[in-house]
């Protein structure tokens, strides 16, 4: 069925029709090579457990030291949200923002709007503003800067090497591992695929009238 | 195998949606599988682009000139720009960090900035295009172009971390902020970027009849 539905190129315009995919696969335009879809399978259930893990390490990162200072003899251990408040009060308030909205906001957004649309996809339930959310986590996609944000914070890390003793606390390896967990559920998050997912209304009703 | 159609959406009088890639009429404005507004690849989206782009040339220089990170520390006042802690990461040893340094904050905005008016000249004069190569060129500017935003956090992080650990005082320079709006400006420059515009000029060339190779 969903063989049929004709696509075009988003690129190159040339219409196409992608075969039926069974295994892990990519399929690309033959005439510019955009890729298509990498498919992979049971693509649900890999999104499901990893956005759920994503948001499980993300909460962890909130409560535990996120490092450990120290300098001149004393040792300090920070939050994350503590980090994050501290430069609150700053004058670059625009810079917190940006970063709370790439790395804070954005993620938070597509996890809990993707939980949703598999959700309605898993359990057949029509639940509303399915299309419109699943619209808004593809917009949102570039935005979600959370594997730089994690090379920003080794790189500064390194740098600040000379200045202060830094250890690592527990919630930058559960940081590490919602950053790991987010790339992954990008990585699974496939355009044509999700929407293969969403039940067509035009066929569902042509079905309907015979 | 794919299986495709030697003909184009538009010489079919259809149009893709930029969201399923599902096949819609002319006539309609939203899909009617992912109700998305289809849009017809035109001319005014490359002045869109092209905006964006110059928006972008011009937030390079503040970004490259100005000082993006200022330190104070036992009352000695130090500033500096991205080029300048490059060379002070390079001359302490720390080789793998000037170098990522570098390329994602001096060299991927240049390339980015380049590729993006390469493809706008492409767009515009039909007789110069570059058969081979320019989707490549612009697929690669969409995976490497975020990645620019590494200095941004490392600035931000490092403000951070030193007001919590007392030690001195750091703070973001003129540049951080013109910085952060050029990857903004770049990013949304090659996202209202349409492809479909050079395509369209290779294909009025051979009768719309599109060529695979
Ligand atoms: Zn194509
Ligand atoms: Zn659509």
């Amino acid at each position: 069925m969903l063989k049929d539905t004709p696509i075009a190129c988003h690129e190159c315009d040339l219409i196409l029709k992608l075969p039926l995919m069974t295994r892990d696969t990519k399929a690309a335009c033959p005439r510019c090579g955009f890729v298509f879809t990498r498919y992979f399978v049971q693509a649900k259930s890999k999104l499901l457990a990893f956005s759920l893990s994503a948001l499980i390490f993300f909460a962890l990162s909130f409560y535990f030291p996120f490092l450990n200072f120290s300098a001149q003899g004393s040792v300090k251990s920070v939050t994350l949200l503590q980090s994050l408040m501290s430069l609150g009060s700053d004058t670059y308030l625009i810079l917190v923002v940006f970063m709370l909205i790439t790395t804070v906001i954005v993620p938070l957004l597509m996890l809990i709007g993707m939980i949703y649309v598999l959700i309605s996809t898993y359990t057949q339930i029509n639940l509303p503003q399915v299309k419109p959310i699943l619209r808004g986590i593809f917009h949102l996609k570039p935005w979600n800067m959370t594997e730089i944000f994690l090379l920003g914070i080794l790189v500064s890390m390194v740098k600040i090497q000379s200045l202060a003793q830094v250890q690592f606390g527990f919630s930058f390896y559960a940081f590490t591992l919602y950053v790991v967990s987010m790339a992954l559920t990008r990585l699974y998050l496939d355009r044509y695929q999700c929407w293969n997912w969403i039940k067509d209304k035009q066929k569902v009703s042509l079905v309907a009238h015979g | 195998m794919v299986d495709f159609y030697p003909h184009t959406a538009t010489s079919q009088q259809k149009k893709v949606c930029s969201m399923c890639f599902r096949v819609n009429s002319l006539e309609t404005n939203y899909c009617y599988h992912c109700d998305s507004k289809v849009l017809v690849a035109h001319k005014r989206a490359l002045q869109k682009t092209l905006a964006w782009l110059t928006t972008s040339i011009i937030l390079y220089i503040p970004a490259n000139f100005y000082p993006i990170m200022n330190t104070l520390y036992l009352g000695d006042r130090t500033e500096s720009t991205i080029f300048g802690g490059v060379l002070t990461l390079w001359s302490h040893g720390s080789y793998p960090i000037a170098i990522i340094i570098f390329v994602a904050s001096v060299m991927v905005p240049v390339v980015k900035i380049m590729a993006l008016a390469t493809l706008c000249y492409f767009a515009m004069d039909s007789k110069r295009v570059d058969y081979g190569n320019h989707h490549k060129i612009l697929r690669m500017t969409e995976l490497v172009g975020r990645w620019s935003m590494v200095d941004i956090y490392v600035v931000t992080v490092l403000v951070a971390l030193i007001q919590m650990g007392n030690i001195m005082t750091i703070n973001p320079g003129e540049a951080s902020i013109a910085f952060a709006a050029m990857v903004v400006t770049t990013m949304i420059a090659a996202m209202s970027f349409d492809p479909k515009l050079i395509w369209q000029k290779i294909d009025s060339q051979s009768n719309g009849d599109p060529s695979v190779k």
